[in-house]
């Protein structure tokens, strides 16, 4: 009874705060964008490059500390920098690319570790480092929410207006060539997308994490369909999801203990990402298993049991 | 992180030592007849230096009012400092812990090293390591500092010992006005940023509302929950609280949010130093402290900077 009580009346208090407002709000468009341009990651093998993308843009955020400008605009300006700085060295070469993504990110994370000493040994900014690594979605100014949204739906409309060249890209280059698409825009414009959306991730849950969100709900909608357009549907269904229960779980955290520490927002967001992948991967094992047994009984070779 | 970069300091450390202990350790003592005094917080070596007087040349190694002494890094002048010393003072409670490593890297069994946290006797889980602020701690110190000097040098014990009588009397005019204030004043709720001067505070009968958790999350620069956040918002805007006292070397966007709520509904703000402001004596910052929080509670006085 008291049990059932202090439950709603926690969930009151979840609904009501301000802080959780911001951090559902800013959570929840740049979890549909991530979800989103995730699938498109995904499916063009570009996981790194948007891993690389998330450290790359903590150059700006430690930067920004320093000259004390909001974090936003350091990760989202160091971001689209190095997207098209990667795409200069080479991304497009599948030989080149791993090559190319790494070496600017190992500068990128070593100027990183240079600016956050900075900023607590000449600025002041002491707790620079876990904003900037791990995010920080219950400390997010509500002053940058509108800039959020803007470029939330900026990277949208750009994935929108190049998803065809990006599909016929993805399936094959030369016939997409052959068709007159241009594919070199089309990679720096998704590549830009890509940017946005780890960038605005990165300010969210950190850049360390921001390819939890990029990648897990994406491979999770493939696991579950071939049709691309659900797929992305699904994606970002399961990012915002998983975002706002994180929330609610890292805000509840702090009726767990005596101590009254949450668990860390972020921590909460990606373990809820990777259960729900396994738990999917899980379900989708059985089902081929169950699938392949059933062919066998009947006779009938499946693309697994010829495997 | 924090680990390799300590593990890089250190190597430095190693290597400074060697060439320190290889040159000029012989140099250092003999010449002036000076007793090297390091502290690690400028504080304790203020007191050091007060003790001492003539026979000391005391200097310390966060002194600097606008850093985090919480990330603070050794480096290998700090080392070479170090190899030098004869007396050492530092707080303990974790929060010099470079203190210990810098003097295993130079082992001197003629060093002396005086630690207030075992000169109070306190736990390592002692939540709250801004011991210089509790009006207890400098006395002990002191007598462990006179004492220790008098053992380095016997021949001055009696000068080491009349010197500490001296700061002993001058501890006075800050603990009576706490005793007095604390008369006054009592119950005066406040919120914090941090615990740093907390030890004052309960010392002065002050009413800290700002819950444990936050001031620990501010301080040990993790993320402050929504929910103490919502209650130390709750402070400024109910007005439930008569000053705002706000640590100077650790701002970041939490507690610039915080004065800035404090700016709007008007509650005087006093700022709190971790290690001493620059043309003060211990005790006349400690007193200078309690003075501004005794002007913000009767005029309604900000002391932002002193």
């Amino acid at each position: 009874m008291t049990g059932v009580q202090s439950v709603h009346a926690a969930l009151g208090d979840f609904l009501t705060s301000p802080t959780v407002h911001t951090a559902l709000i800013v959570g929840g468009f740049v979890a549909v964008v991530t979800g989103v341009v995730g699938v498109f990651t995904v499916m063009r093998g570009q996981s790194f490059a948007g891993h690389a993308l998330a450290d790359l843009g903590a150059v700006g955020g430690s930067g920004a500390f320093l000259v004390g400008i909001s974090q936003l605009w350091g990760f989202v300006g160091a971001g689209i920098l190095a997207a098209l700085l990667m795409e200069l060295i080479g991304i497009r070469r599948i030989q080149g690319r791993d090559v190319a993504t790494g070496i600017v990110f190992g500068f990128g994370l070593g100027l990183t570790a240079l600016f956050l000493y900075w900023d607590t040994t000449i600025g002041d900014s002491s707790n620079a480092a876990v904003s900037v690594l791990f995010g920080s979605l219950f400390v997010i100014d509500p002053g940058v929410i509108p800039t959020v949204v803007v470029l939330s739906v900026l990277a949208l409309v750009i994935v929108v207006a190049i998803y065809r060249w990006l599909l016929i890209e993805s399936l094959d280059r030369d016939l997409a060539i052959a068709r007159g698409v241009p594919v070199r825009l089309a990679g720096i414009l998704f590549l830009v997308a890509l940017a946005l959306a780890v960038e605005l991730s990165a300010l969210t849950i950190g850049a360390i994490l921001s390819t939890a969100l990029l990648i897990g709900p994406a491979a999770t909608a493939l696991l579950l369909t071939r049709r691309f357009g659900v797929a992305v549907l699904i994606a970002a269904g399961l990012a915002v999801g998983t975002t706002w229960i994180g929330c609610l779980v890292s805000y509840e955290s702090y009726y767990w203990s005596s101590r009254h520490d949450n668990w860390p927002v972020s921590f909460c967001i990606v373990a809820l990402v990777f259960v729900t992948y396994l738990a999917v991967r899980a379900g989708s094992a059985l089902r081929r298993r169950s699938m392949s047994a059933a062919a066998l009984r009947d006779g009938v070779p499946t693309a697994e049991t010829a495997v | 992180m924090s680990i390799k970069r300590r593990a890089v300091a250190l190597g430095l450390v190693a290597v400074a030592v060697a060439v320190a202990l290889s040159g000029c350790t012989d140099s250092a003592n003999a010449g002036s007849g000076k007793i090297v005094v390091v502290g690690a917080e400028n504080e304790y070596s203020d007191v050091a230096a007060q003790i001492g007087g003539k026979y000391v040349d005391a200097s310390a190694i966060m002194s600097n009012p606008n850093t985090d002494p919480h990330t603070f890094e050794a480096s290998a002048s700090v080392a070479k400092e170090l190899s030098t010393a004869q007396l050492v003072v530092q707080n303990g409670v974790g929060y010099d812990d470079f203190m210990a490593k810098l003097e295993k890297a130079s082992p001197n069994k003629d060093r002396k090293v005086v630690v207030a946290q075992d000169v109070l006797g306190l736990p390592d889980d002692t939540k709250n390591p801004h011991l210089w602020y509790d009006p207890k701690t400098m006395p002990a110190v002191a007598e462990k500092i006179a004492a220790d000097l008098g053992a380095i040098q016997p021949s001055h014990k009696a000068y080491f010992q009349s010197r500490l009588a001296a700061f002993n009397d001058s501890m006075k005019t800050w603990t009576d006005a706490l005793s007095t204030f604390k008369q006054s004043y009592a119950d005066t709720p406040v919120a914090v940023t941090e615990p740093v001067a907390d030890y004052m505070l309960e010392a002065a009968g002050i009413d800290v509302k700002t819950p444990w958790s936050l001031q620990a999350a501010i301080m040990n620069d993790t993320d402050p929950s929504p929910q103490d956040s919502a209650a130390q918002d709750a402070l400024f805007t109910g007005k439930k609280i008569k000053v705002f006292l706000y640590n100077q070397q650790v701002t970041d966007s939490i507690t610039s949010h915080f004065l800035k709520l404090s700016h709007d509904n008007d509650i005087p703000v006093v700022g709190v130093y971790e290690t001493m402001p620059t043309g003060y004596t211990y005790q006349k910052w400690m007193q200078a402290e309690l003075d501004a929080l005794q002007s913000a509670i009767t005029s309604g006085t900000s002391t932002e900077k002193l």
